[in-house]
């Protein structure tokens, strides 16, 4: 640590005061080009091609990715969840904050940087608003002059793109969980259902509002990982650092001329790093809170430093312990402690997957008499059996009983085929001697197995009631 | 590294909305996923009496009411834990 750190922490304190009292300002950030600008516009590509497409695809005659709520039905591809494998989606979200964990403490915060939404929202709102209003310094000229019918009509402009961009977005958010084709259909003849055109609205306003006008305050106000995120960084982690040692003192020179030789260092103090930063801050006074590890910064000053013909990398990804000239450890105890956990539940959740039985059987008791004499003199017991095929395809089921000996049972079809995906109620009724009881409430099992896939079998206990003993 | 995360001394009005608004709909986001995986709004038909809505229109309105709900929370802890100055 230098020892200028107290007097840079009160600036940074001061700073962060200031943005919170004042009044915030509108944070231009200059365009960029470069090798992680590229990374970022592929990311973006990827990204967000992956969510406007993924609802067009098809699969068996079904959308491919379809959580269609109102069926209470998930289909993933080949795969059909119920709600009963709500367990899957629990463990998906824990792998997901896992693999989040992991990555930032190896690479900082690469999620903000190019995968978060709210980067790549941005990022598209940004694209949007310069090719209408132009460059960084034709968007300040254009915010500082009086309305006029031109400025009206570009602001105009940009806010019908913004919004038809927005209103596309929430569209598609909306076709995940109501087939994208019915969907779109229903749009274009006026024919939305009141709770869709809610979501689309809601959704497309969330999305414009958070990437045209809150932009990095998301990042700085909103956001709950941009809060801790800290925790999980150490001395290794990747993250975006201004080389200070070779930058200062820092100052503007010219091309050329032995800067050295006058106590320069390699930083001009073109302020370009602070120009393209999209959270306004200067990367130069060391590692802040605010910076998202976009590495805008980085590409920029690279450009420089070719210009100037000095070596690039003055700002670059680096880790603390390679500033301060320690040795930087990859596999350290929490990156492996992550990655065991991670690995742990992916394989629980690959395990359960393969081995996920769709057939579900449910067994009720008739609430309303606990037990009656046959005219044969036996105890009945009456049950509603649901059965649930979460199979794609119908089967026949077989489904046999035990737990008393002798026991009986009288059911009303003697087929009992379920469609693939179908729910069946099947009233069953159960007799047994009344000397095979020795309780008043004994156990029974009842066992559902399907006659064409000796895999597909579940069992069900139930009570089986009958008078004092 | 708590040196490159100072908590912030006082937020503006619209910030504290923000956050408070924000927050309080992820949780209810959860809340609402978690209610509805475990129980049909079909199956709830016979308890409640209740105009006929669509199984889409209980989700929005029990995601609404979770909101509604998470959000007074949090504007209650926010209001108990004010400090006079
Ligand atoms: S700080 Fe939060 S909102 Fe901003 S980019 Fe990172 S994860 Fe996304
Ligand atoms: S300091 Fe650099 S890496 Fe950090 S947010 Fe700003 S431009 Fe991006």
């Amino acid at each position: 640590m230098s020892k200028n750190e107290p007097a840079k922490k009160q600036h940074l304190d001061k700073d962060v005061e200031q943005s919170l009292y004042a009044k915030r300002q509108k944070i231009y950030p200059r365009e960029v080009h470069g090798k992680f600008a590229t990374l970022r516009i592929i990311a973006v590509f990827a990204l967000l091609g992956l969510f406007y497409i993924l609802p067009w695809i098809q699969w068996d005659g079904r959308q491919a990715v379809l959580l269609d709520l109102p069926a209470r039905k998930f289909y993933i591809f080949g795969l059909t969840l119920w709600p009963q494998d709500f367990v899957y989606l629990t463990f998906l979200l824990i792998m997901a904050a896992l693999t989040l964990f992991f990555f930032t403490t190896l690479a900082g915060r690469l999620w903000c940087g190019y995968a978060c939404p709210q980067t790549v929202w941005t990022e598209v709102f940004m694209w949007i608003e310069h090719w209408i209003e132009g460059d960084r310094q034709q968007q300040i000229k254009l915010d500082k002059s009086p309305m006029s019918a031109r400025k009206f009509r570009i602001k105009a402009t940009k806010h019908a793109a913004w919004i038809l961009f927005a209103a596309f977005t929430g569209f598609t958010f909306v076709a995940y969980f109501t087939p994208a084709r019915d969907l779109a259909h229903r749009l274009f003849t006026f024919q939305l259902g009141h709770w869709e055109a809610f979501w689309i609205f809601f959704y497309g306003l969330a999305t414009y509002g958070n990437a045209g006008w809150l932009r990095e305050q998301v990042c700085l106000h909103m956001c709950p990982y941009a809060r801790f995120q800290s925790a999980m960084f150490d001395k290794d982690t990747l993250v975006v650092a201004y080389d200070e040692k070779r930058g200062e003192p820092r100052g503007p020179r010219k091309r050329n001329v032995d800067y050295k030789a006058e106590g320069l260092g390699d930083c001009i103090n073109c302020t370009m790093c602070v120009q393209v930063c999209p959270t306004g801050i200067d990367i130069r006074d060391g590692l802040q809170y605010q910076c998202i590890g976009c590495s805008a910064c980085i590409d920029i000053c690279d450009q420089v430093m070719e210009k100037m013909g000095y070596p690039k990398g003055l700002i670059r990804y680096t880790t603390q312990n390679t500033v301060e000239g320690k040795p930087t450890h990859i596999l350290r105890p929490r990156v492996i402690i992550y990655g065991l956990i991670l690995l742990v539940f992916a394989s629980a959740l690959a395990y359960s997957l393969a081995t996920r039985v769709p057939l579900q059987l449910d067994v009720i008791r008739d609430r309303n008499t606990l037990f009656r004499e046959t005219n044969e003199g036996l105890i009945e017991n009456v049950y509603t059996l649901k059965l649930v095929n979460m199979d794609e395809k119908a089967h026949e089921f077989k489904l046999t009983i035990s737990g008393i000996d002798g026991l009986q049972m009288k059911m009303e079809q003697d087929k009992i085929i379920v469609e693939g995906g179908d729910v069946v109620d099947l009233p069953v009724r159960l007799q047994a001697d009344e000397d095979a009881l020795k309780d008043r409430s004994t156990k029974v099992y009842f066992t559902l197995k399907a006659v064409d896939d000796p895999n597909l079998e579940v069992s069900e206990e139930a009570r089986f009631v009958g008078p004092y003993k | 590294m708590d040196e490159i995360n100072p908590q912030p001394k006082s937020l503006s009005g619209s910030q504290k909305i923000i956050a408070i608004l924000w927050l309080s709909f992820v949780m209810a986001g959860v809340a609402t996923v978690v209610f509805f995986a475990a129980i049909d709004p079909e199956a709830l038909k016979p308890c409640v009496t209740f105009p006929e809505v669509s199984r889409s229109g209980a989700y929005t309105i029990g995601f609404l009411l979770f909101w509604l709900l998470t959000a007074s929370s949090s504007i209650l802890t926010h209001y108990f834990l004010r400090i006079d100055k």
